[in-house]
């Protein structure tokens, strides 16, 4: 492979292990749990500039051009998991508020304006991350001390974004299939009769959106860490709508088609197409793939509207018979 | 002091628009309980027809009648061979969510694609301004208000006075026992569509007239203040929703003249996130909670 070539399949790979993450952590959320959550993006921001933040410095060191909050140089392995625990937290913070009892839509809605609120005052408190510009020039981890060729680093890269999307895969398999998993798709299902079971409806959906939450900071930081600049036009809604598509194209409740799905959407329509040739004026490309995302999302809907690989119906062990 | 009244007079402006939008808005979701997401991207359809027809010499009247044309028939479409398709479908509440998101994604971005990414004006003839108690308004502002007082009239005496404003009240609270006492629902959804499209096309024409420019995220961008002043007042009621734009309008503006003003939008969509917590069915309780999308 020509070295050209190096940088572009690594690229994808590393798109693509982020997306499968962020995909898995939406798919508990909503595929498992029933939560529409429209805001997820901001929940991979959070974990983005936290990991900017903590590798950035102070911010007087980089000559004080960009202003944030806080700041340190912590080293590697620090950075993601603080990003995840970030995440987790403000998902814990929006779901106290927001995991009411509401109807589906409206909770679509209060998440979707929670996402909108969060953009507005990230773009104009400027002293928070630096405004609309965003954070730049953030470090990428171990890249000094490996000493490694620009495309070596690349390799390496591509293999902490699949240690960290094997470990995230793990995780999620063993909830979504453990007791829990099923009581959350019968919270999911029939929530009135989850709970005259005795399930506490309102914590099991908290634990499934902050596990989520954490999963999406997690992602953030993988790849603030990898393109090394994140401002506020960047996390847009749309972006959680790709992720949302992703879970329809691939079949949202199923892990498999969670991967597949980030495969599909967001790698192979958004990412993939970067490289081919512009025409027309500027952004025509754009908006074209964005009108191709959403015919794409409409065909599934109506072809498929469990996706390419439905959720499995639950398999029970034959009883013994009863005398 | 002049300030405060100054921000009344724009929060007043932005109260009519709003209230154009969110009552068509509120009768789609009324009649049939879809949360049509693509409505802003209607509106901004119906402000680029208005955008051809001035820029090709018509007046403004010809502009807002080619816009409310454009809106009722692009709503009435999209319901028809859409929307209600899928709703037969099987498609449920967040089902239709995803529908009309994506088709908010095609409209936004295949206006863009055709128009272009770049900025575009209304070629409006310049009016004199006229002062009044403090406030100021161009006679454009003094006519969009104008309009949605005359739009907000022919609602209310339609649905209260009217065969086809009964027909569909019914519908919306039960569309089965409506069918069942003789109301062919189908037709009066369609009307309703129509109706409300026609509201759609005029708010957006009413919203570029009142900005120096406007782009093909115009009107997805103002569909949230929209859904935030129909939800306030109960979704699927046009008087709660008459009530709610002037509540988030006057919110936004006056709260802009005193603080920054890129928080305005803000502090409207706080208020929504307020009343869908403390009183999800709006201030109107009228609508279950619990209400399935019909067909």
């Amino acid at each position: 492979m020509s070295t050209a070539m190096q940088f572009y399949v690594s690229n994808l790979l590393v798109y693509l292990g982020v997306d499968v993450m962020a995909c898995l952590g939406l798919n508990l959320q909503f595929g498992v749990a029933g939560i529409v959550n429209f805001a997820f993006i901001i929940f991979q921001a959070a974990g983005a500039y936290t990991a900017a933040v903590l590798t950035l410095g102070s911010s007087s060191a980089g000559g004080g051009f960009q202003s944030y909050i806080g700041g340190a140089r912590l080293p590697f392995p620090v950075p993601f998991l603080a990003a995840a625990v970030v995440g987790g937290l403000l998902s814990l913070l929006v779901g106290l508020v927001a995991l009411r009892k509401l109807r589906t839509d409206y909770q679509a809605m209060v998440m979707l304006v929670i996402s909108l609120i969060a953009t507005t005052v990230a773009t104009n408190a400027t002293g928070l991350v630096n405004g609309s510009n965003g954070l730049a020039t953030i470090p990428k981890p171990l890249q000094s001390v490996l000493g490694l060729s620009l495309v070596g680093y690349q390799w390496v890269y591509v293999a902490i974004t699949f240690a960290f999307c094997a470990l995230v895969w793990v995780g999620v398999h063993r909830i979504t299939s453990s007791p829990l998993g099923r009581t959350l798709r019968a919270v999911r299902d029939n929530e009135a009769a989850a709970g005259a079971l005795g399930k506490n409806v309102t914590v099991l959906r908290l634990v499934a959106f902050v596990t989520g939450g954490a999963i999406a900071g997690l992602s953030g930081a993988i790849l603030v860490q990898f393109i090394s600049a994140w401002s506020p036009g960047s996390w847009l809604f749309p972006e959680s709508f790709v992720y949302f598509a992703a879970l329809i194209v691939g079949g949202s409740g199923n892990n498999v088609g969670a991967a597949v799905g980030a495969l599909l959407v967001p790698v192979a329509f958004l990412e993939s197409t970067r490289y081919i040739p512009q025409f027309g004026y500027p952004g025509l490309v754009d908006a074209l793939q964005w009108v191709v995302v959403g015919l794409l999302t409409l065909t599934v809907m109506w072809f498929r509207p469990k996706g390419v690989f439905p959720e499995r119906p639950g398999r029970f062990a034959r009883r013994a018979q009863v005398p | 002091m002049s300030l405060f009244v100054l921000s009344i007079g724009f929060g007043l402006i932005t109260a009519s628009i709003l209230a154009i939008a969110s009552v068509g808005f509120t009768l789609q979701f009324g009649v049939t309980n879809i949360l049509n997401l693509a409505y802003g991207d209607v509106m901004t359809g119906a402000a680029f027809i208005a955008y051809l027809v001035t820029r090709a010499g018509g007046s403004l009247w010809a502009a807002l009648l080619a816009g409310a044309i454009t809106g009722s028939l692009a709503s009435y479409v999209l319901n028809r061979f859409l929307y209600t398709p899928f709703v037969r479908h099987g498609t449920r509440l967040f089902g239709m969510i995803i529908v009309t998101i994506s088709v908010s994604l095609v409209l936004q971005n295949g206006l863009q694609a055709i128009f272009g990414a770049s900025f575009f004006s209304l070629v409006l003839p310049r009016t004199a301004s006229y002062g009044f108690a403090g406030m100021i308004f161009t006679g454009q502002q003094l006519l969009i208000m104008g309009i949605a007082v005359v739009a907000m009239a022919v609602v209310h005496s339609l649905l209260s006075y009217t065969r086809l404003g009964r027909a569909m009240r019914a519908t919306a609270a039960d569309p089965e026992l409506a069918r069942g006492c003789g109301v062919a629902t189908d037709r009066v959804v369609g009307v309703a569509w129509l109706m409300s499209g026609a509201l759609c096309g005029i708010a957006g024409v009413t919203l570029v007239m009142n900005v120096t420019s406007f782009s093909s995220t115009t009107g997805g961008s103002f569909l949230i203040p929209v859904v935030a002043a129909a939800v306030l007042g109960g979704v699927g009621h046009p008087y709660g929703a008459m009530i709610g734009a002037l509540v988030i309008g006057l919110a936004s503006e006056v709260s802009a003249a005193f603080v920054n003003p890129a928080y305005k939008e803000v502090v409207a969509f706080g208020v929504l996130v307020v009343v869908l917590l403390v009183r999800p069915q709006g201030i109107f309780a009228e609508i279950a909670t619990q209400k399935e999308v019909v067909a």
